[in-house]
């Protein structure tokens, strides 16, 4: 009896609800039974035409739509051809500008805004050559601190950033580029020696991860005759492209004749006052130079 | 040539798989060309394995020979053992570190043989300049096994080396001795990273992954990427928490980026954390110091696993990566670590 009562007290709302989700599957029923039922041919045409005339109703509507903006843009057309240009100057505009901050990189420190910071982008030169570009995601917060970075890990990149990140940003990212460009250009150096001048060496060039220490066994030719030659190069100024040690030796460490002795000492002063590259450089031409006066 | 060693070539080559028994070979650069041609590699492996061990006795092969292509077959096979990390570090305003590999190697190879007479250490020196070596450890009274030998790869002029876990523990502290004396450091400290895959150790501890960076030159800009959100589904279906997904791809996308992820296998973290209640009057939450915890992590591959869990703390994924001893002080971490630890195991 309770169960009857409590139906009939929430009836309303309840029944409502019942009431209102039979309605519907009514209705569903119905519209699948409009669908299923064996097809009155004339109802289908009439229905049909129905639509078609819908159809046609509502294109006359949109063409008449159509034609009102026509008319109306007619008017403005003027103005929005001055809008057009407009917004071609400042289309034009932003490329150069974006043309502009791409081309920074060849200054050697540009960057790009972040969301939280700055991205600085050292890009590394040695004469005239662009060599690798390194990037330091800086975060401008009360410590900075840097994101993350692509600096090879035996560079001091951490007594660096703990000298003069927090108090002198602009020193610590001047520092930061000339280690950077130092070690690419030694590395750099060693590279060209290993590639371009294979053929004067003997045995492999030795060569550490910062490219500052450099060990090898190199023959020049003097009058026919080729000698080797130890050379042992120390940087140990890290900001420095040319080496602050230079030992040649010869490799029996006998004594040597005058002239060779001569070269020796030479040899020693071009490794210091000269880029790697370029002294072997000019050990080549001196062999061609000799090559070409035997023959006369 | 002597039998032990003759058996230790054999062993060696015999563990060298067929499809890559010519690149070893050539690697290795022990046996010429034209006594290479004199071996019908048609044969059962075990007449090959014969074959190659004769000529090998023709060329007077030593112990160093066998034990640089023991090396060559491990940088083949590097997946196949577990490495570990150190670190070490140098004193204050020590001079430039000028490398010297040959002295490098020197040094390191005296410190061992004075502590212990009986012991083969072999280098070979591998791309970026670093170096392979292998040490076979013996007694005061026993010849050094051949079987059992430590790998160490070491990169010049940083603070990192990688060893191989040895199974003879007890010669862990000479091997850190040596090497850090050679490279001319003062201490040596064993990092909490350890995994097959020596490449990923490489890239977490030399800070190589995760090399995306925003430029003017780039062509997509981050805002660009797609958010991962089903452009195609029901225009009815509103998410109720975007603006916290695309938070989280955000962040998710900033510290992993579009790279794949080193492979670490373990990690483990101490942890400081107070706990943090809702219910009032709780034990732990009463309690002044804080829990001190250790976090382990295990996974076939962790940072991929971490990076598929949006919704993890972006703090956790970046102290991850940051340094494995993290001490933290939100308990938001701790729950994070809880949520990811549970997923992990599945």
């Amino acid at each position: 009896m309770e169960l009857a009562n409590t139906l009939k007290q929430d009836g309303e709302s309840r029944g409502g609800v019942l009431a209102q989700l039979e309605r519907l599957e009514t209705q569903v029923s119905k519209f699948h039974k409009k669908l299923e039922e064996p097809q009155d041919a004339q109802a289908l045409e009439a229905r049909i035409h129905e639509l078609e005339r819908l159809r046609d109703n509502l294109r006359a509507e949109v063409k008449q739509r159509q034609a009102g903006v026509k008319a109306s843009t007619a008017n403005v057309e003027p103005d929005q051809t001055l809008e057009i240009s407009e917004q071609e100057i400042l289309e034009r505009k932003q490329e150069n500008v974006k043309a502009i901050l791409q081309a920074y990189r060849f200054t050697g420190i540009s960057g790009k805004l972040t969301s939280r910071g700055v991205c600085v982008c050292i890009s590394t030169a040695f004469e005239g050559n662009l060599l690798d570009s390194y990037f330091v995601d800086l975060v401008m917060e009360k410590p900075l601190w840097i994101h993350h970075h692509s600096v090879p890990v035996f560079i001091p990149l951490e007594e660096i950033s703990a000298k003069y990140l927090q108090t002198n940003t602009q020193r610590f990212l001047f520092v930061l580029c000339e280690y950077l460009n130092a070690y690419s250009g030694r590395k750099y150096q060693a590279d060209r020696l290993q590639n371009d001048f294979a053929a004067f060496l003997v045995g492999p060039l030795q060569r550490n991860s910062l490219c500052n220490l450099l060990s090898f066994t190199y023959k020049v030719k003097l009058k026919g005759q080729s000698f080797p030659f130890c050379a042992r190069l120390l940087y140990k100024d890290l900001t420095t492209t040319l080496p602050t040690d230079v030992t040649v030796t010869s490799q029996g460490m006998e004594a040597l004749p005058s002239t060779w002795e001569e070269q020796r000492a030479d040899h020693e002063n071009l490794f210091f006052t000269k880029p790697l590259h370029q002294v072997f450089t000019s050990f080549a031409r001196k062999g061609e130079k000799l090559d070409i006066s035997l023959l006369s | 040539m002597d039998e032990t060693l003759a058996e230790f070539f054999r062993r060696t080559i015999l563990k060298i798989p067929m499809t890559e028994m010519m690149t070893v070979l050539k690697t290795w650069n022990f046996l010429s060309e034209n006594q290479l041609q004199t071996v019908n590699f048609r044969q059962r492996k075990e007449s090959i394995v014969q074959d190659l061990v004769l000529l090998c006795e023709e060329n007077r092969a030593s112990l160093n020979d066998a034990a640089l292509l023991d090396i060559i077959y491990t940088q083949f096979h590097r997946h196949q053992k577990i490495w570990d990390v150190f670190q070490m570090s140098k004193g204050p305003g020590d001079d430039i570190d000028l490398f010297d590999m040959e002295q490098f190697k020197s040094s390191f190879k005296k410190i061992l043989q004075r502590a212990l007479k009986n012991v083969t250490v072999s280098f070979r020196d591998a791309e970026e300049n670093s170096v392979w070596i292998r040490i076979a450890w013996g007694t005061q009274y026993k010849k050094p096994n051949q079987y059992k030998p430590a790998y160490v790869v070491y990169y010049s002029q940083t603070p990192y080396a990688f060893t191989s876990s040895s199974q003879l523990k007890s010669n862990l502290p000479l091997l850190g001795q040596a090497l850090t004396v050679a490279s001319k450091h003062h201490q040596i400290v064993k990092m909490d990273l350890r995994s097959r895959y020596l490449d990923s150790l490489k890239a977490i501890v030399f800070k190589q992954y995760n090399q995306s960076f925003e430029t003017h030159n780039s062509t997509t800009s981050l805002q660009e990427r797609s958010l991962g959100l089903d452009i195609n589904m029901d225009s009815r279906i509103i998410h109720e928490n975007k603006v916290e997904k695309e938070r989280v791809q955000k962040v998710t996308q900033e510290i992993f980026g579009d790279y794949p992820q080193p492979r670490l296998e373990f990690a483990q973290y101490k942890l400081e954390t107070k706990f943090k209640s809702d219910l009032n009057g709780g034990i732990l939450a009463e309690r002044e110091e804080p829990l001190r915890c250790l976090v382990k992590f295990s996974s076939p591959h962790l940072l991929e696993a971490l990076k598929s869990l949006a919704p993890a703390d972006g703090e956790v994924i970046s102290s991850f990566l940051e340094g494995p001893s993290v001490i933290t002080r939100s308990s938001k971490v701790g729950k994070g670590i809880e949520e990811s630890r549970r997923t992990c195991e599945y």
